[in-house]
């Protein structure tokens, strides 16, 4: 099914009709491959040659039989700004998956072109592998580039390039996939953190007998101040590992990463964390201010009350984000640790937790206008 | 019987002259045989991480590798190659998974110097799993529990791992696809544009059972081995001691930890909306110190509670129950299902409305006055910790307590507990009032 993209060259005198064409062999080599794969959903391809081209009109056949090229995406660019020569037509032959381009010379010898066009079933995948400290405070990124080749075409030799820098150089066949190291950065600066959302986990895992896993994110920040901040992060898998104190690592969990501009946080899903538990209640929910009267009440206000017990079976201090969801008006009461307002529907509640501490959580809150 | 060499897993070692094309015939050079193995098993997913340790015979210059894994349930996109002598100077530069072969994977690596060097090669393997369990046996008086813990090892991966190190994760991984999806994929990394159906699991059918023939040949042959035991970021690592043999189609038992005189609570939860009209028996404990535990989380897993009946080690077994993860410290409720014997008996005595109020001839609000009375009693000849819940439908209420209501508290805004102690053949009574608050009365 594969067939190298041919390159036939025509002298043409007169013009023939398509179903009468002859094809010569003079077939220039690739001088220089670049497959540009920026764009994660479109794969483009440009090619060098040098073309001998004939003083008068030259014919020039381009034919991708079972490669995936958009033939609407070909383009011809002469390279050499001294070139006398001119793009007078595209002929799209019938039946074929090929084009001609007609060309007219003003002398005879080489002209370098560039051939550009789109090619499907060629891309790329960006994966990570991070391996933390055994303090979880640092970790070293290596991001490999896959390349997958399904497009019908090989490539005895080409630059891949993914973005700024150097691309990555070498072959790839048809049904081919490879994976080369892309970069590279140790000490990465990581913090952990752990989130219990109200409206996610169970409020009283024990009673109900279930092992209520608190997530664990790592967030890495795109920064040169973090080794890193040379380039956007490619979203892709993440694959998390961390010294074992003992020579070797073990694998903490993989997530898929998100595009990650410089300046930028990558938030990693690691894990859940079943050494913190949290059981929560809620202790109040009274109705107050009822309007016009509590007999005909059409609007009113709420005072609630949530307790959560905060246990920490931990050796080591962590910190864990409570997250509460309140809807409609709200105004926040007594909050027994410090706390922030993410949003109009969301209370975070920061719980520093020592190494095996427990902390009784309050959260005060008054719900406002709420309609009957 | 023991060892059947699969050889599922095979590297080779090919010198490349200058800059052969990646989809060159390659022709095998070396095939060495293992260094050592080590297996990292979790128990959350199905999941495994082998580090495998090989030594090559390389060439100065470039070099390939041919790794192949046919038949096994290795995921290609995690294979992994680091040398172990002179790091910086031999670079791995690529591995391939060339065109129109499955289960097959290049590395091209450039050595400073010819001659053998170790290098590890590390990748995940789905079909190789443990699980923890246990066995509990209560004493006589029900006052304290032998418990032992074991893990039980499965390889069903397609491959054998000689004596292997072997270690178990206990923790919640997180993962974005199956490794055993993964390993089905007939190209690693999938198709751009989506992927066909994977091919059938290889050789998971067909599980053979004589696999408990090697449990007992663990069990009885060999001495128990020690497990040495840490804690990793949000995981538990247990490192068996010294080598196992894991082999394809084979279970291994391993004894965990023995506790033999854990005190334990007898706890009868009775809670209508929760458990329904019985009491519900739980047997707690804490994994701690004080408990003869503590050493380590006790991972999850079914738990087979046993009551010593006599001197003669008669049993009977009281039921079982898959026991959450247990952190250092926490407490163990082991719930043995609906008691017969420890009996809560409520009932309604009287209701009464009052305080109606009004709008546009529309009832708004009321108030339900409910006496209940709540009868406990404890038909075992040991005594028995009866703990009590009542719901209330409103937030607004008001409860007053007569008799003996033992231990009271409010839980949360519509329940409250009552906690009683009840002695071997007792019986106990108390009534409660309460007063539900409706519509436009609540306050």
């Amino acid at each position: 099914m594969r067939m190298i993209v041919p390159f036939l060259l025509l002298v043409l005198l007169p013009a023939l009709p398509a179903a009468a064409r002859t094809k010569l062999v003079a077939l220039p080599e690739r001088e220089t491959t670049v497959v540009r794969l920026d764009n994660p959903a479109a794969t483009l391809v440009e090619e060098e040659r040098v073309l001998p081209l004939e003083a008068g009109l030259n014919q020039v056949d381009f034919a991708w039989q079972g490669v995936q090229i958009d033939p609407d995406s070909i383009r011809l660019t002469f390279l050499d700004p001294s070139a006398q020569v001119q793009l007078l037509s595209v002929a799209y032959p019938p039946g074929e998956a090929a084009l001609v381009w007609t060309l007219r010379a003003t002398r005879a010898g080489e002209v370098r072109t560039r051939i550009t066009y789109l090619l499907a079933a060629l891309d790329r995948l960006v994966t990570y592998q991070a391996v933390a400290d055994r303090e979880e405070s640092h970790l070293d990124l290596q991001a490999f580039l896959v390349l997958r080749n399904f497009s019908g075409e090989d490539f005895a030799s080409a630059g891949f390039q993914l973005g700024q820098g150097k691309p990555a150089t070498g072959s790839l066949a048809h049904e081919e996939t490879r994976q080369q190291a892309l970069f590279a950065a140790k000490g990465v600066p990581v913090v952990k953190t752990l989130t219990w959302d109200a409206a996610l986990q169970p409020w009283e895992p024990k009673r109900e007998g279930l092992t209520a896993g608190i997530p664990v994110h790592y967030r890495i920040a795109n920064t040169s101040a973090a080794s890193l901040g040379q380039a956007p992060l490619w979203g892709g898998k993440v694959r998390v590992f961390q010294g074992d104190g003992h020579g070797g690592t073990i694998f903490l969990g993989e997530d898929q990463a998100e595009f990650t501009a410089v300046g930028e946080e990558l938030k990693i899903y690691v894990g859940d964390s079943r050494d913190v538990a949290v059981t929560q209640q809620k202790l109040r929910d009274e109705v107050v201010n009822p309007r016009p009267s509590r007999s005909r009440m059409v609007l009113y206000d709420t005072e609630e009350e949530l307790a959560a017990t905060v246990e920490n079976f931990k050796k080591r201090a962590v910190t864990l984000d409570l997250v509460e969801h309140i809807a409609g008006e709200w105004v926040v009461g007594k909050v027994s640790h410090p706390f922030e307002r993410r949003d109009a529907g969301t209370l975070v509640v920061h719980v520093p937790l020592a190494a095996g501490a427990t902390e009784q959580v309050k959260i005060q809150y008054q719900r406002r206008n709420v309609r009957n | 019987m023991m060892t059947r060499p699969l050889c599922l897993l095979t590297l080779s070692c090919v010198l490349c002259l200058m800059a052969a094309p990646a989809f060159a015939k390659i022709d095998l050079v070396t095939l060495p045989g293992r260094d050592g193995v080590q297996l990292t098993i979790y128990n959350s997913a199905d999941l495994t991480l082998v580090r495998d340790t090989r030594t090559l015979t390389l060439k100065r210059g470039t070099n390939r590798l041919q790794f192949s894994w046919v038949g096994t349930l290795i995921d290609p996109t995690s294979l992994e190659m680091q040398p172990l002598a002179r790091a910086g100077e031999t670079l791995i530069d690529s591995l391939s998974y060339p065109p129109r072969t499955t289960g097959l994977g290049v590395w091209s690596l450039s050595a400073p110097a010819a001659g053998p060097a170790p290098f590890q090669i590390s990748y995940f393997t789905s079909g190789i799993s443990w699980q923890a369990y246990y066995l509990a046996t209560l004493s006589n008086d029900e006052g304290h529990l032998r418990l032992e813990g074991y893990v039980r090892l499965n390889n069903r991966s397609g491959e054998d791992y000689p004596q292997a190190v072997t270690r178990l994760v206990v923790g919640k991984i997180h993962l974005i696809d199956s490794i055993a999806e993964l390993a089905r994929r007939r190209v690693p990394y999938g198709r751009p544009g989506g992927e066909p159906p994977p091919t059938p699991a290889p050789r998971l059918s067909g599980v053979r059972l004589e696999a408990d023939a090697s449990v007992a040949k663990a069990v009885f042959q060999l001495a128990p081995k020690e497990i040495v035991k840490e804690g990793l970021s949000e995981y538990f690592l247990y490192t068996i001691e010294g080598t196992e043999d894991i082999s394809d189609g084979w279970g291994k038992r391993l004894i965990s930890f023995t506790a033999p005189r854990v005190p334990v609570q007898n706890l009868y939860r009775f809670e209508e909306e929760r458990y329904g009209s019985l009491p519900v028996r739980f047997l707690s404990f804490a994994n701690d110190a004080a408990h003869q535990l503590g050493r380590e989380p006790l991972p999850g897993g079914l738990v087979k509670v046993f009551r010593s009946l006599d001197g003669d080690g008669h049993l009977s077994y009281l039921g079982a129950e898959e026991v959450r993860y247990v952190p250092k410290g926490d407490e163990v409720a082991l719930n043995l299902g609906p008691a017969l014997d420890v009996t809560v008996q409520p009932t309604l005595l009287e209701v009464q409305t009052d305080g109606y109020e009004w709008r546009n001839e529309q009832i708004t609000g009321w108030d339900e006055v409910q006496e209940v009375r709540i009868v406990a009693a404890n038909h075992r000849e040991v005594p028995a910790k009866v703990e009590i819940r009542r719901s209330f439908p409103v937030t607004s209420w008001e409860l007053k307590n007569s008799g003996n209501a033992g231990t009271f508290s409010t839980i949360d805004k519509n329940t409250v507990q009552y906690m009683l102690e009840l002695a071997p053949g007792a019986r106990q009574s108390f009534s409660y009032r309460v007063t539900l608050h409706h519509g436009s009365r609540a306050r």
